[in-house]
């Protein structure tokens, strides 16, 4: 067998030369691997959202509604950010932004949950203080897919197009991602 | 026998199991084997133009031209992407349609370059099914020896017979490409008899092949449209060329030099990078075999042989089936090529006592269906077994030796009924 299989390879070498490597290059460039032809099942959704996420595009809900999924929606209110209101301005200060943050929490929740509901999905909603980065790195383990904004966690300029936490959030994860 | 003899003989029997061997290039041993016969003046200086063949190695060089360019335009894989989608996920018609076209373009391109460009695919649709790709790889060789069998210019074998006997393309065609077509078609129903338990795959996965299959785009092979078509119109005007090249009185080897300018002239393509592309080391190789052939022809031993041999066979029907025969076994063991260099001033010199013309396509016959005989038997074989091999897909001697023989059997047997019924009964 060894010596079937040296054979076959000498006299392939002889005959096809480096003509193999070539085809096979640009065959790669347009045939799907094996990882990309398993279509992920997809049966909850984790999307986050925060104050700088204002405009989510029909296409998305169309998209999401696709998969038939539990969505939980997620508004992080950002403690590191509270905590300086806190020590820098007064008790007051931070309890007056924390009362602002989570309205405008409630309110981008139930527009949202409101067009994800009426194209027949099951929707959960949170809201609550932690790490904008972290927690959904750690609760988007138990989720089969991503939905997140380019805007998530910073304001987005013509010169940088996606949040730097959006890049760190889907450096860190395996799981399908859906950017918007 | 007199030293000359003595020494071309020797000289042929060493280059001969060098090639056999692999131990080096057989480029390189048989420019070794014909240098010695020239160093020796076993063929003198002079008749070298004689026996170096340029009808055949100008042919192979302008196919090569013309198939290294058109490879630049994305037209193979376009052609692979496209019967994928036409077999629409089913087994057996991936069977029957890759051997198809398998056959098709090895009757007219070099089977090599063919089953190098449609293999990947194969391999990828096959396990996309999720089925043995065996069946696939096995029909996809024996399509590409029976295709290249079909005309004057599908396999080196029939360029050498074509040019040594002044046979025209149409002749190949009529002889031959009616005995190719059915042979295709008795070779399918066997590799199906053989495997249709693993020729089937669910309604769902079905689907899902269907899906899988839609999302690729032919069009996305194609890397320069303007080449795409050029090499498209440029391929049919060289086969129409042929299929008048004996009422125009041109050389076969004329039509390929004028297809090759032709698609160099209008593609603009950079002619030093095409002409690297040329296979020289199988330009060489033909040179030198017919160096050494030449030699055995000069000292006078093939006119022996054929002495010898026509002492012994009495009838144009008992040479065919010698002569099918005995190519047959012997490409499924030794490469065709040099088999047939040494078979054609054999039966050329046969000819004074027999009519050869049916004669020809018997070894044409033999020698590209004897290579579905074994697995070294034709390079198409070794090409993909061995992209199989790289691929993770193991086929071993045995695996191939079981299906190759009887395909063997089956198609020469047929081609020598059909052989006999037109030129002996």
């Amino acid at each position: 067998m060894g010596l079937y299989s040296s054979f076959i390879g000498r006299k392939f070498k002889h005959i096809a030369g480096k003509k193999y490597e070539d085809i096979i290059k640009h065959y790669r460039e347009f045939l799907l691997t094996e990882e990309e032809r398993q279509i992920p099942e997809i049966r909850s959704i984790l999307m986050p959202l925060d104050r700088y996420v204002k405009n989510i595009p029909t296409e998305l809900y169309e998209t999401i509604s696709a998969y038939e999924a539990r969505t939980l929606l997620v508004y992080i209110l950002d403690s590191h950010v509270f905590e300086l209101v806190r020590q820098t301005l007064s008790p007051e200060a931070s309890e007056e932004f924390r009362r602002r943050e989570e309205i405008m929490g409630e309110e981008l929740l139930n527009n949202v949950a409101k067009k994800l509901e009426s194209y027949g999905l099951r929707v959960q909603r949170r809201i609550f203080f932690g790490n904008k980065s972290d927690d959904v790195i750690r609760m988007a383990g138990n989720y089969d897919m991503l939905a997140i904004s380019r805007n998530y966690g910073a304001e987005i300029t013509k010169t940088s197009p996606l949040s730097p936490l959006v890049l760190k959030i889907i450096q860190h994860l395996e799981i399908p991602v859906i950017v918007y | 026998m007199t030293p000359l003899e003595v020494f071309a003989l020797a000289v042929f029997i060493f280059t001969y199991a060098l090639i056999i061997s692999e131990r080096i290039h057989r480029t390189v041993a048989a420019m070794a084997g014909g240098s010695l016969v020239l160093l020796a003046n076993v063929v003198p200086w002079e008749k070298v133009p004689v026996y170096l063949d340029l009808d055949t190695i100008l042919l192979l060089a302008g196919m090569m031209i013309i198939v290294n360019t058109t490879r630049l335009s994305g037209l193979f894989e376009y052609i692979a992407i496209k019967t994928a989608k036409f077999a629409k996920g089913e087994p057996i018609r991936v069977l029957i349609l890759f051997s198809v076209v398998t056959a098709l373009v090895s009757a007219f391109l070099d089977n090599v370059t063919t089953v190098l460009l449609l293999t990947p695919m194969l391999i990828y649709i096959s396990r996309l099914m999720e089925v043995n790709p065996l069946p696939f790889l096995l029909s996809e060789i024996f399509a590409s020896n029976i295709g290249g069998m079909a005309t004057l210019i599908g396999d080196p074998p029939n360029i050498m017979i074509g040019s040594a006997a002044g046979l025209s393309f149409n002749e190949f065609l009529f002889n031959m490409g009616l005995i190719a077509f059915l042979d295709l078609i008795l070779m399918i129903f066997v590799v199906y008899l053989a495997y249709r338990k693993v020729l089937k795959v669910s309604k769902e996965k079905k689907e899902r092949i269907l899906r899988t299959l839609g999302n690729l785009d032919e069009r996305a092979a194609i890397r320069d449209l303007a080449l795409f078509r050029k090499s498209i119109i440029t391929i049919v005007v060289v086969v129409l060329f042929f299929f008048v090249h004996d009422k125009l009185r041109i050389e076969p080897a004329v039509v390929a030099l004028f297809g090759a300018s032709l698609i160099l002239f209008w593609s603009r393509e950079n002619p030093e990078g095409i002409l690297e592309k040329i296979e020289w080391a199988t330009l060489f190789f033909f040179g030198g075999l017919f160096l050494i052939v030449g030699s055995l022809v000069e000292t006078g031993f093939i006119g022996q042989m054929a002495q010898w041999i026509t002492s012994h066979i009495h009838s144009e029907g008992e040479a065919i089936l010698v002569i099918a025969w005995l190519s047959a076994l012997a490409s499924a063991v030794i490469d065709n090529i040099p088999f047939t260099a040494t078979m054609v001033p054999l039966i050329k010199a046969m000819g004074m006592s027999l009519n050869t013309y049916p004669l020809w396509w018997a070894l044409s016959l033999g020698a590209c269906l004897g290579g579905n005989g074994t697995a070294i038997g034709a390079s198409a074989n070794v090409v993909v077994i061995g992209i199989a091999e790289r691929e993770g897909i193991k086929i071993t001697f045995m695996d191939f030796l079981k299906m190759g023989i009887i395909v063997m059997i089956l198609t020469v047997g047929a081609g020598v009924g059909i052989l006999w019924a037109r030129y002996v009964w």
